[in-house]
């Protein structure tokens, strides 16, 4: 299942809230286009506070949007504190620093694409997992081919390219992928933090979690918490600092405030916007605020009327007053959008003008097209935090422009009519570029809502040879090439990005602020670069 | 108590049941049963009768809660993976059929697989129903000691300065919500003016909540605040009535002690009414427990509830829905074999 399907069901199924759902848009994440070679390294930046690390201790982590479906798995995840438990046991072959920043501080030495359609990946010596086996090149190949044959898992879209006939061992810690097409995403596959390194026979929890990351796994229940103990045998020097790690499942978020008040837990992941003001009002907690790349566009269909015409989509566009929509749907804690995804994508287009609300001009395009004073349905549904809200909002912003929108809350939208409207909304969590276009934006994405690209328009071609293109410049101009295309005709409109906003208590060292995958800077980099002093 | 209490209370009200005492002699005697048996034995039944409709309404009530292969499936749901769920959950089955399916694995002990968990839906509440009964017993085994106590202190001082302060501040608690209750309890106990108690009750998975009893404070006095102002106040009306009886008075004519008449004869006649209000409080608590259970996010049946409604978890909520409706009925019955019990009048008319 796609990524973005298990948070919605999440939401549906009253796991995570609105507001959790569209903070969870940020932990989905993508990373930078990767280089033919993934050279640049090294470990991830020391800390910025001051003290020295220090052993011992128990951490505990209050986390909102379990239940009963919680789950462990090193390629798998239902629910928010299913996010926290995996990063305990299972790391990734390649791993995202705070900039967004693809690194080969993972359990990978080098990742290599040698072609357009072939990668190499070599592992490096000498790490373990928790029952002593070294890490080798069949665990690769047994993961990899894990997340190839179970449709379940998120990596099997993500890595849909590589032939699971086509991996060969080379060498003990070598192995070689030969894909079924050129595709050079390969690397930011690798680097999701779900796409886990797994041993050679593995299986999901109550199967033995043996994986080679810094916490074993000492007990799990779900819907209420689960335990975890220091890996003494862990490979990062030093690491992890604390002696236990407690995740425990929060249903109310006022609770878990509670509880990060009343010192019963030491952080807590995605405070209510209406709670901040208290944390920070406390001297010995932090709020820790971090950029995320969630977004919730709303999607004009560009082979329906009115938008076949492109200057109602243009109009559209121009009625978003998007700080206004910041502020309302987000109480703030977000960043203006430009009608562009892929906002930590190395070749993300900030280059083009932020758009500004014009109503003068959005109606005379409006009247331009015949399509004064028009009136039409905006359809949305609760399937996502804020979907709803924007919805009025925009419609709200509408009236200026002379068009009314009535806005259709459908508890049957996905399913019956998804896809198939003129004008609605949606909700996607943060990619780099080309795998968000491989969802979204191609006739053969499975979530393409404003029926991109036009007839006549050379964005395929531009893909395929994106896709190809294994030089970084030239691929990143075509990419720029793509998003103007977008930006000028397409059918997104985009006001924001959310930011993830949690707390924790002064007494816990190392966390920092770091552009939106996880929670909680990917929650202590799985509870190892954070500790008690 | 050598005569029993209702013995007393009998032998003071001759005059209030013309020819009942002699027409239950007879009905005893010709059947050889006592009345008293017969009664339950009819209740029972009732009970029974009761369960069925109810599990008939849940059944019907729970399948209005909307597609659950929809809700399961969400944005990927199209209509081939939304028929194959169905089939898969036996959503194509006529609902006499599937309501005979669930009904039958009820009473065989099996409420069915959860759809969210994929595992019995006994062993994914069991041990969420100790924590819920212990809490429930807890506010009970104070709140009714408790509130009898208040209710007939202040019946004894009525318009007193305790039963004035007793009036005002149940009539307070009993229109606070339990939330408010909860939170503010929290705000003074546990976060912000004194750090004494913890804000939340977090039970160790495999633990018992009285591992930590210190944690079930705050969980409890909620409901305690809850629950006693009715009690208390029932109490009290019952009592100032019996007190004001032609029996009390004909005891302290007799000159028996005040603490004799209290507690041998107006305390029992004043309990009757009071346990009809004690049980549907008691039951109530089993089903109000889930605000004070989210407030605390104390691991109990209401947080199974909660998570399963917002998951169509079907078995789930029919299960606890089941459950929560069984102990109405159980405590009814109960309280109505109590209240028998100590009022003659209503035992010999059976």
């Amino acid at each position: 299942m796609d990524d973005k399907a298990t948070l919605e069901l999440m939401h549906l199924r009253g796991q995570i809230t609105r507001r959790q759902l569209l903070v969870g848009m940020g932990m989905l994440a993508a990373g930078l286009s990767m280089a033919s070679v993934l050279a640049a390294c090294g470990p991830s930046s020391a800390t910025t506070s001051s003290s020295t690390p220090k052993r011992g201790g128990t951490f505990r982590l209050g986390v909102t949007g379990g239940g009963a479906k919680d789950m462990m798995d090193g390629q798998n995840i239902t629910t928010k504190p299913d996010q926290a438990r995996l990063v305990t046991a299972f790391e990734t072959l390649l791993v995202y620093d705070e900039d967004y920043k693809l690194t080969t501080d993972g359990l990978a030495e080098s990742v290599t694409q040698d072609a357009p359609d072939q990668w190499t990946i070599r592992v490096k010596q000498g790490i373990e997992f928790h029952d002593g086996k070294t890490l080798g090149a069949d665990d690769v190949i047994y993961s990899l081919t894990r997340m190839l044959t179970d449709p379940k898992l998120f990596g099997n879209a993500g890595l849909g390219s590589v032939d699971v006939n086509g991996i060969t061992k080379m060498d003990d810690r070598t192995v070689r992928l030969k894909l079924k097409g050129p595709d050079s995403t390969i690397g930011d596959q690798l680097g999701q933090y779900y796409n886990g390194i797994v041993p050679v026979g593995y299986k999901r929890y109550p199967g033995t979690q043996n994986g080679t990351g810094p916490y074993k796994l000492d007990s799990f229940t779900p819907g209420q918490q689960s335990g975890h103990s220091r890996n003494p045998n862990y490979w990062r020097s030093g690491q992890p600092y604390f002696d236990k790690v407690t995740i425990i499942d929060f249903t109310d978020p006022a609770a878990q405030v509670n509880a990060l008040l009343g010192g019963q837990v030491d952080a807590i992941t995605d405070i209510p916007f209406g709670q901040v003001s208290v944390v920070k009002a406390h001297s010995d907690l932090t709020v820790l605020e971090s950029p995320g790349g969630g977004w919730l566009p709303l999607c004009m269909a560009i082979d329906l009327p009115p938008f076949t015409d492109v200057r109602v989509r243009q109009a559209f566009r121009l009625i978003a007053d998007r700080q206004a929509i910041v502020t309302q749907v987000l109480s703030g804690h977000g960043r203006v959008a430009n009608d562009l995804y892929s906002p930590f994508d190395a070749c993300f287009a900030s280059d083009l003008p932020q758009r500004h609300q014009d109503l003068a001009q959005a109606k005379s395009l409006l009247a331009a097209a015949g399509q004064a004073n028009l009136t039409m349905d905006l359809h949305t549904t609760d399937g996502a935090a804020g979907m709803v809200d924007i919805a009025n909002v925009f419609a709200q912003q509408a009236k200026g422009a002379g068009v009314t929108l009535n806005v259709k809350n459908d508890p049957n939208y996905y399913g019956d009519q998804y896809l198939k409207l003129a004008f609605s909304v949606d909700f996607w969590g943060t990619r780099n570029y080309l795998p968000q276009v491989a969802n979204g934006s191609i006739p053969t994405a499975p979530y393409n809502e404003c029926h991109w690209p036009p007839a006549n328009s050379n964005y395929l071609s531009l893909y395929k040879q994106a896709k190809a293109e294994v030089n970084p410049t030239k691929r990143c101009q075509i990419l720029h090439d793509m998003q103007k295309l977008e930006y000028d005709q397409g059918g997104y409109i985009i006001p924001f990005f959310n930011d993830l906003v949690d707390a924790y208590s002064s007494k816990v060292s190392g966390f920092k602020a770091s552009k939106g995958t996880l929670n909680l800077d990917s929650f202590g980099h799985g509870f190892r670069t954070i500790w008690f002093g | 108590m050598a005569s029993g209490p209702s013995g007393s209370a009998n032998a003071f009200q001759p005059e209030l049941i013309p020819g009942g005492s002699a027409a239950a002699a007879r009905a005893g005697t010709a059947t050889g049963i006592s009345p008293v048996w017969g009664f339950i034995v009819r209740r029972l039944l009732l009970g029974i009768l009761v369960l069925v409709l109810v599990s008939i309404v849940v059944f019907v009530a729970t399948q209005a809660l909307g597609d659950p292969a929809r809700a399961i499936l969400g944005r990927s749901a199209t209509p081939a993976s939304l028929a194959a769920l169905r089939e898969q959950l036996h959503l194509n089955q006529p609902v006499v059929a599937q309501y005979f399916t669930w009904a039958g694995g009820l009473l065989h002990g099996d409420a069915g697989n959860s759809l969210a968990a994929q595992e019995p839906v006994t062993k994914l509440i069991g041990d969420r129903i100790v924590n819920s009964a212990v809490l429930v017993l807890c506010a009970g085994l104070i709140s009714i000691p408790l509130s009898v106590a208040i209710g007939s202190y202040a019946a004894l001082r009525r318009d007193k300065t305790f039963d004035v302060a007793t009036s005002l501040s149940t009539l307070v608690f009993a229109a606070l919500p339990e939330f408010v209750v909860g939170v503010s309890l929290v705000v003074i106990f546990a976060t912000t003016v004194f750090h004494l108690l913890p804000a939340v009750s977090l039970i160790p998975p495999g633990g018992r909540p009285w591992d930590n009893p210190v944690g079930l404070v705050l969980p409890t006095l909620t409901l305690v605040l809850a629950v006693t102002p009715y009690v208390a106040r029932i109490m009290r009306a019952s009592m100032i009535e019996v007190l004001e009886s032609d029996y009390v008075e004909m005891a302290r004519l007799k000159g028996l002690p005040e603490r004799v008449v209290i507690t041998r004869h107006a305390l029992p006649n004043a309990l009757g009414p009071t346990f009809q209000v004690i049980a549907l409080n008691l039951a109530y608590l089993a089903g109000g427990i889930i605000v004070v259970e989210y407030v605390f996010n104390y691991a109990g049946i209401g947080g199974a509830l909660r998570d399963a409604v917002s998951n169509h978890d079907l078995p789930v909520i029919q299960a606890l829905a089941m459950l929560i409706a069984g102990l109405y009925v159980v405590l009814n019955l109960l309280a109505d074999i109590a209240t028998i019990m100590v009022t003659p009048k209503l035992r010999t008319r059976l």
